[in-house]
This record gives C-alpha cells, structure tokens and sequence, in this order.
C-alpha cells in the first residue's frame, strides 16, 4: 500500500514541477536577451492547449510514429520512480538499478528516433542519424560517471549512490566528484539537447538534432513528447543537485527545500551556460563529449588512486 | 588545504590534457598561461597556515615568469606567422584525448608503486599529476611539427617539474627553484629568439619556399 | 682561487661584449686561456682548498676535467687567431658565449653539490646553443633547434633525477656529495634507483648517448669545427662527470651492479649505433659526430666495468678530448679553405694543402684509435676491463662497432686527402696558427700514447681510488 502511495506522490511531484523547471529556464534566456520573456508557466498552458488538440498524421507513417510518444513517456516516468528526489526516496531501487535507469533512457531514445525515421522524410533521417550519435558519446560519458560514482559508494543502486554517502566523499573525495559533477553537467546539456549542444529554440531543420524528433509530432502526441523532454531535464537535474549540494538535515520539510533551492540554482546555471555560449559546430560536440569522458574516466583514476 | 591543492593538481593535468588534443597555437598558449597560473598559486595552498616571505616570492616570481611573460614571449615569436593552426594534425582529437588519458592513468599507476618517504605529504595526488603532466607534455613535443608549440609542450614539462618540486619538500633547496626559473626563463627566450631567427630566415626566402611548407617548422 | 677560476670567464665575456676590435677580442681570449690554463697547472701541484662552504671543491676527477677544458681552450684560441682572418661574421656573440661555457662548464667541474652541478650543465647547454647557429643558415638553426629541445628534454629529465635523489636523500637533507657519502646507508633504496635511472637518460642525452643521440649528427655537422672541439671534448665529458659523481654514491651504497648494468646496455646501444649510421655519412663532421658518439659509449662502457675500466675510461676522457681537438680543428679548417665538408666537395686535399693532408690523417688515427696515439691504449683498457669482467659477447660487438667506424671514418678521410684536387676558396696557403694548435694536440696525444707521465698516472689513479670502484 505505502508502496503505491509513494510511487503516485513521486509521479505528482515529477509532473507538477517539471514543466516550471523548463519554464524558468526559458525566463532566463529571455533575461539575457533583454525580453521580458514567456510566462515561468508557458509549458502548462501549452500543455493544456495541446492536450486538447487532434493528432494530424501523415499517410508515409505507420503504428510506430503513433506508439512512440507513448513509449517516450511511459519510459520517462519509470525512469522518474528510479531516481531520489532530494529527501523523497526513490519508490524503486535495488541493486544495479542505474543499468534500468540507462536503458529505459535508451528505450525511450530508440522509439523516438524510428518514430523519426518512420517519417520518412530527409530531415527527420538527418536529425535521427546526429541524435543517436550524441547519445551514444554521452551514454559512454554516463557510465563512466556511474562507474566512478559506484566506487565512491560501494553500491549500484542510484538512490544510494546520489543519497547519503555523498556528504562524506565531498570531503575526502572532493576533486573525484569535481571531475564527476562537470562530466554529468556536459551530459545533462547533451541529454536533454540545450546548447551547445544543440538549440533548443532554432527552427531552422537543417540545424535541428533533438528538435527534429518532435517536428511532425502534433496535438497529444507533442504534448507526450514536450512533457517528456521536460520531465528527462527535471530527473536529470534532480541526479545532479544532489551531487553538487548534498545536505541531509533530516528535517524532510527542509530537506525538500533545499533540494528545490538546488534545482532552482542549477536552472538558472543551465539558463545562463545557455545565453551566453554558442553552438557547437557538430563535430566540436564530439569533442565536448570526449572531454566529458576524459573527465569522468579522470575522476576515475583519481578514485582509484585515493583507494 | 587539502582540497586546493587537489583541485589545482587536477587541474593542471587537465588542462595539459586539453592542450594535447588541441592544434590552434594561440589557444595552447592560452590555456598554457591559465595553467601556469593555477600552478604559481599553488604555494599559497600548501602552506596556507604558515606563509612565509619566500612562498610569496616564489608565487609571485613563478606567477610573472610563466604566466605573464612566457606567453607574451611566445605571441611575440608566432607574430609573424600567419598561419596559426595545424595544417595535418599528427593525431586527431579523439586519438590525443585518448591517448592522453591513458597517459595519466599509466603515470598514476607507476605512482602508486613510488612511496614518499618523510611523513605524510600535503597531498596525496601531487605524484602522479606531476608524473602525468610530465608525460603530457612529452606526447605534446612528440605531436608536433612547428617550433612554437615544441616550446609550448617543453613547458608544460617543466610546469610538471614546478608542480613535483613546490610540493614535495618541506625544506627546499633554493638552488633548484631558481634553476627551475632560470631554466625557463633563458629557454624560453632563447627559443623564442631562435624561433625568431627561423622566421627571419624564412621571411628572406619567401619566394623559394614552396607554401605548404609555410606552417611547418623546417 | 676556484672561484676566480670561475668569474674569470665569465667577466672576461662581458668584455668581448663591448665594442672593441676582432684582433682584441682574440688576444683577451688567448691570454684569459692561458691564464686559465697556468692556473690549472698549478693545482696539478696542489689542489686549493674548497670554497663556499663546501659547495665548490676540486678533487682529482674534477682536476682532470679541468686539465682537459684548459687545453681545449688553449688549443681552441690559437686556432681561432688563423681562423678569423678569414671569417667576416662578428665574433661577439661567439666569443662571449665561449667564455660563458668556460665559467659554466669550470663550475660544473668542480661542484660537490648535485644540485649546483645540475645548474651548471643547465647553463652549459644555454649558453652552447647559440655557437652551433654561427653560419646562420637554415640547416644550422634547424640543427641548433634540435640540440636545444633534445638538450632541454634530458636537462629536465636530469632535473627529476636530482629530486628523486633529494627524496632518497631525505634524511641526509643536503645534496652536499660528502655529506651523501656518508650517510649513504640511509638513503632509499627504490628512489635512488629511481634517480639513478633519470640521471643516466638525462646526463647520457647530454653525452649524447644512444638512443637520445639524434642531435650530435646534425649539431656538430653545422657548428664551426672549434666548437665541435668545445662541445665534444669538454661538454659531453662535463655531462660524463655528473655520471661520475652518481657512480660514487651508486658504490657506498650498494648500488654498483644495478647502475653498471644500465651503463652497459647505454654503452653498447652507443656503440651499436653509430656504426649502422656512418658507412654512408659523406660528411666529415657529421662522421666525427658519430664516432663522438661511439666514443661517449666506451666511456661509459667503461664506468660499467668497474675499477679497471674505471681507470681505462678516465684515461680515455683524456685522450678522447685531445682526438677531437685534432679531429674537429681539421675540419674546421678544411670547411674555411673549401666552404664544405662533404666529400663529394672536397678531394686532393694533401695535393694543395700538405699539411692539412697530413693532420687529416693524423685525425683519422687519433680518432679511431691507432698506435701511437693514445686512443689506442685507453679503448685496449677498456675492452681489457670487458674481458677481464668475462663480458666476451660485449667485447666481441665493441671490436667489431670500433672496426665498423674504422672503416667509415678512413673511407671518408682518405677519400678527401687522395684525388684530383678541387678549387679551394681561398688562398693555397697554410696558415700557421691553425696548423699549430692542431699539431699541439698531436704531439701531446702522441706523447702520451709512448710515453705515460707518472703525474697522469697518479692523478687517475687518485681518481679512481676517490670514486670506491671496485
């Protein structure tokens, strides 16, 4: 029984906060730009609006364009019960539950780039081809930060692994997890397609990557797609405050806080990161990726090296 | 301290790493003066608590030296080139980045064999990112063909060399920090001087030197 | 009286510095070498006390290497005066870098602190640098860049190994040589290995050493022939002391097998390969580069065979010193009198120029080794000390490497002297003061090679006592 209760408080909290995170990002951008910007609620209403559309679908797609919004985001909320949220414990966790993390991810990615290439149109092939790219540069990145992070904790399950043994691993092990926090943030950006890794807000196809899986997309599916995207950023942002900023008062009211100060921070690090670089040229995103390697694989050695 | 003087030792390495795998002189140099900088700091990490008058002649020298005129020395020697990157790299990014972290992790595995006597040192990583930015800089000699940038990876050698030698000795003889900064000093100037003349030469047969061969050193 | 040894020079090059006429500058440098070189003889006497609190000594291994310095210098600024009548480039910088290598490479004789010796040979290598680039021509300053970055690599190698042994010597807490003598028994056994491996990459890549040897061909086939004599008879043996000086600690400690070891790999390596690269050299300078090379190996062959071939290497740094004034002045001289040293460019010297012939040949002999030079006694010494180790297999390879360059070397020396006579580019006539200081050399090699002074002998034999070889 407590099981469930916990699983749907984690589903709410997942899907109230996340379009707000997208939405403060967004507010940031928008600062840099001297605008005054889209409301910090712009995705809800979106949402909304969308959620209450028809679904147009091209005559060249068959079930698998239908099927793969479903799958992203199904995929995505399994995902979100896997991960701790600051002090709400992760509903499911066992040992090497970041293996399940990886490859729902994965599974999610899949569907959305044959849903692409079910189009069967150049640019979404274009786009599919330099997103599965990307995404395998960054799942290598993953791992060797899982890997590093395992054997700081002594233990393969994210909730222990993002939870109470990081206070500690600052202080003994604080350049490993210097190394680790700057290789998940190179791969929180690639993940969830900001810049420079790609442009969120470009609308030009031929410089789409990740834009490119929700192009043909429209009503509800968009909307599964849109929330999804944001729910990856919220989980990936949530693996990565904890991190950065591990503080366990045992007060869970203000351990939440806390935990939703970090998020805030960290959105406002990704909004500024993004107004104030460029894109990278496509083959420089290979190299960014394999510098976020060499950090992780770094942070690594380091590991090792303190025993 | 401790975790200072970790970060810089880690930094350095990286950085070192990071120039490995790239070809644009000015960005190597660059990111060569931010390296020295950290490095020169490191001094005041080590002995944070008890600062005595030669730390902080040692980081303000080692900080004038290698962070400010070194480079300013090397931008002077490139003035005259035009072209300021590799034309054919002898080993593309992905390869050098590699490489290099195999590198580091050969240097911290040979460490790990090498105990330091005298009681427990600042820090436990000083070894091997010395070891490692040692070795760095001998694959960044290695991989390249153009005079500047052999200088720029002898630097970062010697920067290896600083970083072994400002934190593993309480007592440190004076000789070889001033060998160390001498060392620099006149060979940085001497290379650049010589570098200089290469150009000259250069210059002078323009109209017989074919121009692929503009970029390269000889 | 050490330290005016040492300030001497290096005044006397800010004096070549200033404005002043060539005929000047050459007659400061004769008269500062021979100074020098009364000086040293007096310490053959007596040796002066230690200086600075113990960090500048002379002791009988340094006193050799001063005796070799002093005549290089000697020979070197009575070759110059003939050299220079027909050279138009500016000698300052030349000459004052010279004089900046005698102070540098001095005080690297007779430094007792490891750390001062490392700085001297530092220096040395700076200050040599900018001699190798005389002609100023492409080919020179790629060679000086060569040098330069090699040198700089294995100086900063050189310099790990000082602290390796700083870390070994942690409980002795100086670099002081006594001082590590002593308390030998404390030091660590794997940092001292550690250090003793730095220093032979480092100070061997100095020697030029095999396999850090690649810039000896191109450096000494581009400088002016009297800083091949500089360079090859007096700073490879500098480097070749800071070998010495850890060969010292290497046998209070126990060390002596590890280190001889090594040396003999080195040794061999050095031995190996110059013989592969000189049958098709056709440049005489570049030839003797590679048989510098080879010589460097028997040296250090030598100081791997312990007391007897300890013995027969100091002898040898003698003589190889006095070989290559020989070898590299009459180069020297016949690149001035035809502008080249190739022998493609060069033949029927003996037809024009007798006496250039005839030291040609002299050169070829003294640097390979023949009886009455005596090169021939102190390579037999060292080979002797192979056997004698029961290294056949090593001996073996060193007679056939020596035979090897032999044949190289005569190839193109006689092939320089005998034939039809080329046009040289100046006048046919010889010079005097050319000629005389390579027939100095001859003459002393020569004598040494029939008859051994009783001094020589005493001194090397102190040597040799002084370093604990066994």
């Amino acid at each position: 029984m407590f099981i469930v209760f916990s699983i749907l408080s984690h589903w709410l909290i997942v899907l109230a906060l996340s379009p707000l995170f997208a939405g403060i990002i967004a507010k940031i951008k928008a600062f840099f730009a001297g605008k005054k910007g889209p409301s910090y609620f712009q995705l809800y209403f979106d949402l909304r609006r969308l959620f209450m559309k028809n679904c147009v679908y091209s005559r060249s797609t068959t079930w698998v364009f239908r099927f793969a919004p479903i799958v992203n985001l199904a995929a995505v909320l399994v995902l979100s019960l896997i991960i701790p949220l600051g002090s709400f414990k992760a509903p499911v966790h066992f040992s090497g539950d970041i293996l399940l993390a990886a490859y729902v991810l994965g599974l999610a990615r899949f569907f959305m780039i044959i849903a692409a290439l079910d189009t069967s149109s150049s640019f979404e092939g274009m786009g599919a081809s330099r997103e599965a790219f990307f995404s395998c540069l960054s799942e290598m990145v993953l791992f060797m930060n899982f890997i590093t992070l395992a054997f700081l904790t002594h233990s393969i399950s994210l909730s222990t692994m993002i939870g109470a043994d990081i206070p500690m691993s600052w202080k003994m092990a604080g350049t490993v997890l210097l190394l680790v926090v700057g290789s998940l943030f190179i791969v929180l950006l690639t993940e969830n397609s900001r810049i420079p890794v790609d442009d969120p807000d470009t609308h030009l196809e031929l410089t789409m990557i990740h834009e490119v899986m929700l192009l043909d997309h429209s009503g509800v599916d968009l909307g599964f797609m849109l929330y999804a995207s944001a729910i990856k950023l919220f989980i990936f942002a949530g693996i990565l405050v904890p991190i950065v900023y591990p503080v366990q008062t045992g007060i869970p009211l203000l351990d939440t806080l806390i935990f939703l100060g970090g998020m805030l921070g960290l959105s406002i690090v990704i909004g500024v990161v993004e107004s104030t670089m460029a894109r990278l040229r496509l083959n420089r995103v290979r190299n960014l990726l394999l510098i976020a390697f060499a950090l992780a694989f770094f942070g690594f050695v380091v590991k090792m090296w303190k025993g | 301290m401790t975790t200072w003087v970790d970060t810089s030792c880690i930094i350095t390495v990286f950085l070192a790493l990071i120039i490995l795998s790239n070809y644009r002189v000015t960005a190597m140099i660059r990111i060569f003066a931010l390296q020295s900088f950290v490095l020169s700091l490191l001094p005041f990490f080590l002995h944070a608590y008890s600062l005595s008058g030669r730390d902080i002649f040692i980081v303000i020298v080692t900080m004038v030296l290698k962070a400010a005129l070194a480079p300013s020395i090397l931008f002077w020697a490139i003035r005259h080139v035009s072209m300021r990157s590799e034309i054919k790299p002898i080993l593309g990014f992905g390869s050098s980045i590699i490489l290099g972290v195999i590198l580091i992790a050969g240097a911290f595995w040979v460490s790990s064999s090498l105990k330091l006597p005298g009681g427990k040192p600042a820090s436990d990583l000083i070894l091997p990112c010395s070891l490692s930015t040692v070795l760095l800089g001998f694959m960044i000699m290695v991989t390249r063909t153009r005079a500047v940038t052999q200088v720029l990876g002898y630097l970062i050698l010697e920067n290896g060399i600083f970083l072994f030698a400002v934190s593993l000795f309480d007592v440190m003889p004076v000789l070889i920090e001033m060998g160390i900064l001498l060392d620099i000093f006149v060979a940085v100037f001497i290379m650049a001087i010589v570098v200089n003349h290469i150009n000259e030469e250069f210059e002078k047969d323009l109209a017989s030197v074919s121009r692929s061969k503009m970029g390269e050193t000889f | 009286m050490l330290s005016i040894l040492i300030l001497m020079p290096f005044l006397s090059a800010l004096g070549v510095l200033l404005p002043v006429s060539k005929a000047f500058r050459l007659k400061l440098f004769l008269v500062i070498s021979l100074f020098y070189g009364l000086i040293v003889a007096s310490f053959w006497k007596h040796l002066p006390a230690g200086e600075y609190h113990g960090f500048i000594v002379l002791d009988p291994l340094g006193l050799i290497m001063l005796s070799i310095i002093g005549f290089l210098y000697l020979s070197v600024s009575i070759f110059m005066m003939g050299y220079f009548n027909h050279e138009q480039r500016s000698t300052r910088i030349f000459m004052a870098c010279l004089m900046l290598l005698l102070s540098t490479m001095t005080l690297a004789s007779v430094s007792y602190h490891l750390g001062l010796l490392w700085v001297a040979i530092e220096a040395t290598t700076l200050f040599s640098a900018p001699l190798i680039c005389f002609h100023r021509n492409q080919q020179s300053l790629q060679a000086t860049w060569r040098y330069l970055l090699i040198c700089s690599v294995g100086i900063a190698l050189a310099l790990m190994g000082t602290f390796f042994l700083a870390i070994a010597a942690h409980e002795v807490h100086t670099l002081l040589l006594p001082s590590l003598l002593k308390g030998a028994s404390s030091l660590s056994v794997d940092w001292l290995k550690l250090s003793i491996i730095f220093f032979v990459v480092g100070y061997g890549c100095k020697m030029g050493l095999a396999p850090t040897h690649s810039w000896k061909p191109e450096a000494y086939g581009q400088a002016p022939g009297m800083v091949g004599v500089i360079m090859a008879g007096a700073l490879a043996q500098c480097s070749f002391l800071g070998l010495l000086r850890i060969s010292q600690i290497c046998n209070k400690t126990g060390l002596a097998d590890f280190y001889s070891s090594i040396l003999i790999v080195s040794g061999l390596l050095s031995l190996v390969v110059p013989a592969l690269f000189i049958l098709g050299e056709k440049n005489i300078k570049r030839a003797f580069a590679y048989s510098s090379i080879e010589h460097m190996g028997l040296l250090v062959l030598g100081l791997g065979m312990g007391a007897v071939g300890l013995y027969g290497a100091l002898f040898h740094m003698i003589n190889n010193a006095l070989a290559k004034v020989i070898m590299f002045l009459t180069a020297g001289s016949v690149a001035q009198k035809y502008g080249s040293t190739r022998t493609d460019e060069v033949t029927g010297v003996i037809h024009i120029y007798p006496v250039t012939g005839v030291l040609l040949i002299a050169a070829f002999l003294a640097g390979i080794g023949i009886f009455p030079f005596a090169t021939f006694h102190s390579e037999l010494l060292i080979l002797n000390a192979a056997i004698i180790s029961r290294h056949f297999l090593l001996a073996a390879v060193g007679v056939s490497c020596l035979a090897v360059m032999f044949i190289g070397i005569g190839k193109i020396v006689l092939g320089m002297i005998h034939g039809k006579p080329k046009e040289p580019l100046i006048a046919k006539k010889e010079n005097f003061y050319m000629n005389m200081a390579i027939a100095m050399a001859v003459v002393l090699l020569a004598g040494i090679g029939l008859w051994m002074p009783g001094a020589l002998k005493h001194l090397i034999s102190d040597a040799v006592l002084l370093t604990g070889a066994v």
